[in-house]
């Protein structure tokens, strides 16, 4: 079941280092590279439908054509502020494969034609920032990063310093410009985004690590895995009341259940399945008869109410009690909301607290319409989508579960 | 280029911001972080409004105008929105208006007023904030009243750019604060108060002194400087207290001070409640005084037009020889609102045809026997040896005249003043009448 595309390296030991990442094929991709002009190299990344795999699924290609359309001083921002619950994936390839994530952005950078670029590194990644930086050092060392390589790209690791909500791309930028982690206004037409003023490509470190297969193999290798619409692999993580919870890459498409019962090792314990929080924290949770029919790509998803997200599942067994589940997410909202916008400061705190009443069992059906009115009056409201995740959270949770929370009613 | 808000055609420019337009139109829009002179900063969301096409509701300050851009702000669902979302702004507000000095000025009540009404829904405790703190420069701090429009941030980051004040913390618990020892200090930091839409900073020159709806108000403008700044006079007068001068806000001007003041100019509203005494002269002895054979006199540069035209005619009636000096201060100016020269119509002045030579006046001043003094700064402090002097004053004499004439400052008298850039305003007396005569009135009198 498992497709190794990103993850091919990953058992192979310290394939972290450049000798033995040389030996398994890394770099290997950037003698094709040049042999395609950046316009060509855009054009195979939108054939082969690449998605962006932070969350969003938004086209890749559609994104670097953007930046690459504009003149002059361009820059590459690596997403690898990992910080959705649930979700631990992106860490598995700094650990494992760094010099994927280097050859990625190496390409990456040709395309757009940018020579320097960034990786923000989660603030808590300690270990796993200091093993990509020892794998830069190595790649200068040999000429392939820095201004005598063939393509001169220059790297540089920025750690953040523990918010999550600077995982979003502009509040990423923000940080890096070493301001306060807050979203942008969005854009009304489509634009790149601007680091110091200069166009900027935002992609998430999973997504730069597809690239050299699909340089490597085209397109069409790429297409050939998946679905139409979610073409490729992902790096489904798998986390909860599992056996054998991990990271485990398989394509689109494949079904839920299957992924938990033969990846994952089935429910821990031999219990029966509750629910699974399809795909890290903000996206809405999926009752066990849903799960059973889930396939795992971002349309099968939406049309059944939830959303692919980063694809980290979280399963939780029959014993499970949906009132705390719900208590432990919105307590990180409540930490994790920068606070800018009204509704989201307000409301996410508002929420957390009126949990708590259900917790003590002490909630009144006042409190019950509290839930649900505040999580209208977050949704869609906000600069950026971190409240209505918080919303579709709850919503997802009272939709399927509203009588566990009925039985906290005094 | 038009637009149609609630059904009635607007004339606007492609590309403005929707909250401009409609700010500018009369149409009331709910907003506490936009400010027309701090820009959009979008962290409110109080601004909502529906445009015909959109799924969701829209900001204002976030939406730039097109052409027949359809715009909804009163409808029942976008108040439905906006009563969500203020409810949301006013969670954790103390709600201390009794002992608020914002009460009656501030938005969260007047916003609650026009679409809240609703009653607390709160089952939880509120999350508690600092209160009373000490800014510095006169401001009062309570982070529990602030709903983090980010207005008082923005303001000392980019436009005083001395960068004081900023957020910490994060979600619910964000607030306004300075550094440890980097208290707020620079002569703007008062207008942090004025720009605050909520009783989270007051100022501590006007806390607690009266109730903002016990005060009028008067169309006025800053004789601080030559900027000429324009300004509310707040003033009353009770049963019990003569009229007195609370305080001067900012009236907007988009060409010479934006929403802004110094604080020395929103300060200098305390002169104006300076008592002094005056001599009474009799009519006679006045006249007597003017037959002087020699005499000199000196008009201050603050006068208004209308004053130095009276001033003018009052001396070429009794032949004296008119001078007015400048109020030149080199440490006060700055490149933005202050000026050096800290009169308010030296322009005037000159458009008069006044003398203003140094020089000529030293030399007129040796040889005259009687100098009349019209409230220049100069001769309120300077004793003159072997001369007597007659003097219209608004502030207090120090040295020994043969006649002081109390007369009315600028918030009892109205007027036109130029500014340093030729900018003729006017300005406009308060409505209870001074003790002290105008000295336009005064001089017919004495003619």
């Amino acid at each position: 079941m498992q497709t190794k595309i990103v993850s091919k390296n990953f058992e192979i030991p310290h394939a972290e280092t450049l000798a033995v990442a040389l030996q398994n094929g890394r770099y290997a991709s950037l003698e094709k590279l040049f042999t395609f002009t950046p316009q060509e190299l855009i054009d195979i990344i939108k054939a082969s439908g690449l998605r962006g795999k932070g969350g969003g699924g938004a086209p890749a290609g559609a994104k670097w054509q953007l930046v690459s359309d504009f003149e002059g001083k361009k820059y590459l921002v690596v997403n690898a502020d990992e910080s959705e619950p649930g979700t631990f994936k992106d860490r598995q390839i700094l650990a494992k494969d760094p010099h994927l994530l280097i050859e990625g952005m190496i390409c990456t950078c040709y395309a757009i034609g940018s020579n320097t670029s960034y990786v923000y590194v989660r603030g808590e990644y300690e270990e796993f920032s200091n093993i990509l930086q020892v794998a830069i050092d190595e790649a200068y060392e040999k000429n392939l990063l820095g201004i005598d390589a063939k393509y001169p790209v220059e790297i540089t690791i920025h750690r953040g310093a523990g918010a999550y909500i600077c995982g979003e791309k502009s509040a990423l930028l923000e940080s890096l410009e070493g301001n306060r982690g807050h979203p942008r206004l969005k854009p009304k037409s489509p634009e790149p985004e601007f680091y110091f003023g200069e166009p900027t490509l935002v992609n998430n470190v999973e997504t730069i690590a597809s690239v050299p297969f699909i340089v490597e193999n085209g397109a069409e290798a790429y297409t050939a895995c998946g679905t139409d619409c979610s073409p490729g692999t992902l790096l489904f993580a798998i986390s909860g009341h599992v056996e054998k919870p991990g990271v485990y890459e398989a394509q689109f498409g494949v079904g839920m259940w299957d992924y938990i019962q033969e990846l994952g090792g089935g429910v821990k314990g031999g219990k029966k399945l509750k629910a699974v929080i399809p795909g890290g924290a903000s996206t809405p949770i999926l009752p066990a008869h849903l799960v059973y029919e889930a396939r795992l790509d971002y349309e099968s998803l939406k049309t059944i109410g939830s959303a692919l997200g980063t694809g980290g599942m979280i399963v939780l067994d029959e014993d499970a009690s949906m009132v705390k589940a719900l208590k432990n997410l919105l307590r990180f909202y409540h930490h994790e909301s920068c606070g800018q916008c009204t509704p989201c400061r307000e409301g996410t705190s508002w929420v957390d607290k009126t949990l708590d009443k259900f917790i003590a069992k002490t909630a009144t059906h006042e409190d019950l319409e509290i839930l649900k009115s505040v999580s209208k009056s977050m949704n869609g409201k906000t600069i950026c989508v971190f409240a209505p995740a918080a919303s579709g959270v709850i919503e997802g949770f009272l939709k399927h579960f509203e009588s566990e929370f009925l039985e906290c009613i005094q | 280029m038009k637009i149609i808000v609630d059904n009635t055609p607007i004339e606007c420019k492609e590309g403005e911001l929707l909250i401009n337009v409609l700010l500018n139109n009369g149409v009331e829009i709910p907003h506490f972080c936009y400010h027309q002179d701090l820009g959009a900063d979008g962290n409110c969301r109080m601004c909502m409004v529906e445009i015909k096409g959109q799924k969701r509701p829209q900001v204002a300050c976030d939406t730039f105008v097109c052409e027949n851009l359809e715009v909804f702000t009163k409808t029942k669902s976008i108040n439905e929105v906006k009563r969500s979302i203020l409810e949301l702004e006013l969670l954790n507000h103390p709600v201390d208006c009794p002992i608020c000095d914002q009460a009656g000025e501030c938005k969260l009540q007047d916003y609650y007023m026009d679409f809240g009404l609703y009653n607390s829904h709160l089952t939880t405790p509120k999350t508690k904030k600092g209160k009373a703190i000490d800014l510095g420069s006169n401001v009062m701090l309570d982070q529990e009243r602030c709903v983090l429009c980010t207005r008082c941030v923005r303001f000392t980051t980019n436009i005083t750019k001395t960068n004081e004040l900023g957020i910490i913390g994060r979600g619910d618990s964000s607030r306004v604060a300075v550094a440890p020892n980097r208290p707020l200090n620079n002569p703007y930091a008062m207008n942090v108060v004025e720009l605050c839409p909520v009783g989270a900073l007051t100022s501590k020159d006007f806390r607690f002194a009266q109730r903002v709806w016990f005060l009028d108000s008067v169309k006025s403008v800053c004789h601080g400087c030559s900027r000429g700044c324009n300004i509310h006079i707040d003033y009353n007068e009770t049963k019990y207290s003569d009229e007195k001068v609370y305080r001067f806000r900012s009236r907007r001007n988009k060409q010479i001070n934006q929403s802004f003041l110094c604080d020395y100019g929103r300060l200098s509203y305390r002169e104006l409640n300076e008592k002094f005494n005056s001599t009474s002269w009799g009519m006679e002895s006045f006249k007597e005084l003017l037959r002087a054979e020699k005499k000199v006199a000196l008009v201050s540069p603050s006068f208004s037009l209308q004053q130095l035209q009276a001033v003018k005619e009052f001396c070429k009636n009794y032949n004296i020889e008119l001078f007015s000096l400048p109020y030149a201060d080199e440490s006060f100016g700055d490149d933005w609102l202050k000026t050096n020269d800290t009169s308010a119509n030296f322009t005037g002045v000159k458009e008069l045809n006044i003398s203003t030579c140094q020089d000529k006046f030293n030399s007129f001043l040796e040889s005259s026997e009687l100098v009349v003094n019209f409230d220049h700064n100069l001769l309120k402090v300077k004793e003159l040896e072997n001369k007597k002097v007659i003097s219209f004053t608004t502030s207090k004499i120090e040295i020994k005249c043969e006649a002081v004439f109390a007369i009315a400052n600028f918030a009892h008298e109205s007027g036109t003043i130029i500014n340093c850039d030729g900018i003729r305003q006017d300005f406009y007396a308060t409505k209870y009448r001074c003790e002290a005569p105008r000295l336009i009135e005064l001089l017919e009198e004495l003619q």
